[in-house]
């Protein structure tokens, strides 16, 4: 990574806002009620205030429509279940799990838990990225 | 960039950031399925198949489900009874593609009858749990925390969003999809449509009337005309 | 297969259990009061599930469990006659004496 896109990252990252914010990141300590609302299950959003907002439909870009068919053949063939899946996005914590679209938790669920298992490697991973992204960029 | 399964209200939009060449989530599904495959976790073919089974699934299957029942009661009972083994005479078998059924939808279908006391409605408030086989792929308002969060709590504000205002007399029964059961509402039949075949009938049998957020009529044949989709 | 423990029409509540990571049963039906409307078979609880134990899971009865919208939330807005179903296994649900 260049040293202006660490930069640039550094900046962005630093920008987004967590749910539960401290002043104080990694606070010595926190009363119970903060870590309760902390070990919420991400997904059980059931309830939860919200207002109303303009809810349509895009449809499917490639990639999502591949991500849907990639987890599912994953499970079909036994490398991990439909509630892994969801479970893996709820692992995703918040910020991700907000920031991301729909389809980006589930492929970055799929990866992480391929490593998880040991069917993958980080290394094997970041390499086949780097090689795909270079693949696609020199189109 | 080639969508599928879209509402009919389409825009140049790309899901995340428009500036970069290539997105990361492509590279990342790319990633995945090719380290995937090279190590034999699943095959190419098998992609291709499912890819098939989702093209070939959508509402249309569950129009014809309701258009079915509406025509023949006999029908309508067995469907009422048993939903997955009445989907075989429509030719829908929630057993594909893979021979046990998909992953994510399983094989326990119910369907939720209508009638003039209680409306149903479906959601699933810890995910976007949907019966695919009968409706296809969900739309992308029925996945937002939004839509999940309000939907349990607010059934009626969220339905008159939809454009969809239920007298007092009748029961709002949301139905919270969170385990392995998956649901579509059979709507009421609705007046104007007497002596329809069962092909004009599934015309009207929209995948929103089948999600609850909407009432077939005899002139409505889109959901893209509903507020929601004004709205944006 | 196990004998499901609860009969259509027991009023049953939700038991309010710690679940750090994974759970499918609802924070807004915890310690709720619904009745039961329907069985669903047996099947390996989401719990398990979640943790890969697909073969080895716990298997129990589901349930259909339905509920008044004014039991679930006390600022409800819609009519008093307006419900919500959702599932649960049978360990998450208490017999509440009728």
């Amino acid at each position: 990574m260049s040293k202006v896109r660490y930069e640039s990252v550094m900046t962005a990252d630093r920008n987004l806002a967590p749910a539960e914010h401290e002043e104080f990141d990694s606070p010595y300590t926190i009363p119970n009620d903060r870590y309760a609302a902390l070990t919420t299950i991400l997904h059980d959003v059931g309830g939860e205030p919200d207002y109303p907002q303009a809810l349509y439909g895009k449809g499917e870009e490639d990639w999502e429509m591949n991500t849907y068919l990639t987890c599912e053949c994953l499970a079909w063939r036994g490398a991990w279940n439909a509630e892994m899946r969801r479970r893996a996005e709820n692992d995703l914590g918040k910020t991700q799990y907000y920031g991301f679209p729909y389809y980006g938790r589930w492929i970055t669920g799929a990866a992480r838990v391929l490593v998880h298992k040991g069917l993958i490697t980080t290394d094997e991973l970041g390499d086949k990225i780097d090689e795909i992204r270079a693949r696609l960029e020199k189109k | 960039m080639a969508k599928h399964h879209g509402d009919g209200h389409h825009d140049g939009h790309n899901a995340f950031d428009v500036s970069s060449k290539v997105s990361e989530f492509e590279i990342l599904e790319l990633a995945v399925r090719e380290l995937a495959i090279e190590k034999g976790i699943f095959s190419a073919e098998d992609h291709r198949r499912f890819a098939e089974w989702a093209e070939g699934v959508g509402p249309h299957g569950g129009s014809k489900l309701v258009a079915k029942a509406w025509s023949d009661p006999a029908f309508k009972q067995r469907l009422l009874e048993n939903g997955t083994e009445a989907c075989k005479e429509v030719g829908i078998d929630w057993l594909q593609p893979t021979g046990v059924g998909t992953p994510s939808d399983y094989t326990f279908f119910y369907v939720l009858e209508n009638t003039p006391q209680v409306h149903n409605v479906i959601v699933c408030t810890l995910c976007s749990c949907y019966p695919r086989p009968v409706l296809g792929m969900s739309p992308d308002w029925y996945r937002t925390p939004s839509y999940r969060r309000r939907m349990v709590r607010r059934p009626r504000e969220v339905l008159a969003e939809f454009g969809l205002h239920l007298p007092a007399d009748v029961e709002v029964r949301v139905h919270d999809s969170n385990q392995k059961s998956r649901f579509m509402v059979m709507p009421m039949r609705p007046e104007g449509t007497e002596g329809w075949s069962e092909e004009q009938l599934a015309r009207i049998v929209t995948r929103d009337t089948m999600i609850g957020v909407a009432l077939p009529r005899a002139d409505r044949t889109s959901d893209a005309g509903s507020l929601a989709e004004q709205a944006r | 297969m196990a004998r499901p423990k609860f009969q259509v029409g027991d009023t049953v509540r939700i038991k309010d259990r710690t679940t750090l990571f994974h759970t499918r049963t609802q924070k807004f039906i915890r310690k709720r009061v619904g009745t039961i409307v329907e069985h669903r078979p047996e099947w390996v609880i989401p719990e398990d599930e979640a943790w890969d134990r697909m073969e080895t899971g716990r298997k129990e009865p589901f349930y259909v469990i339905r509920f008044k919208q004014t039991e679930l939330w006390p600022d409800y807005t819609g009519l008093a006659h307006d419900t919500l179903e959702t599932e649960a296994s049978e360990s998450w649900l208490e017999a509440v004496k009728g």
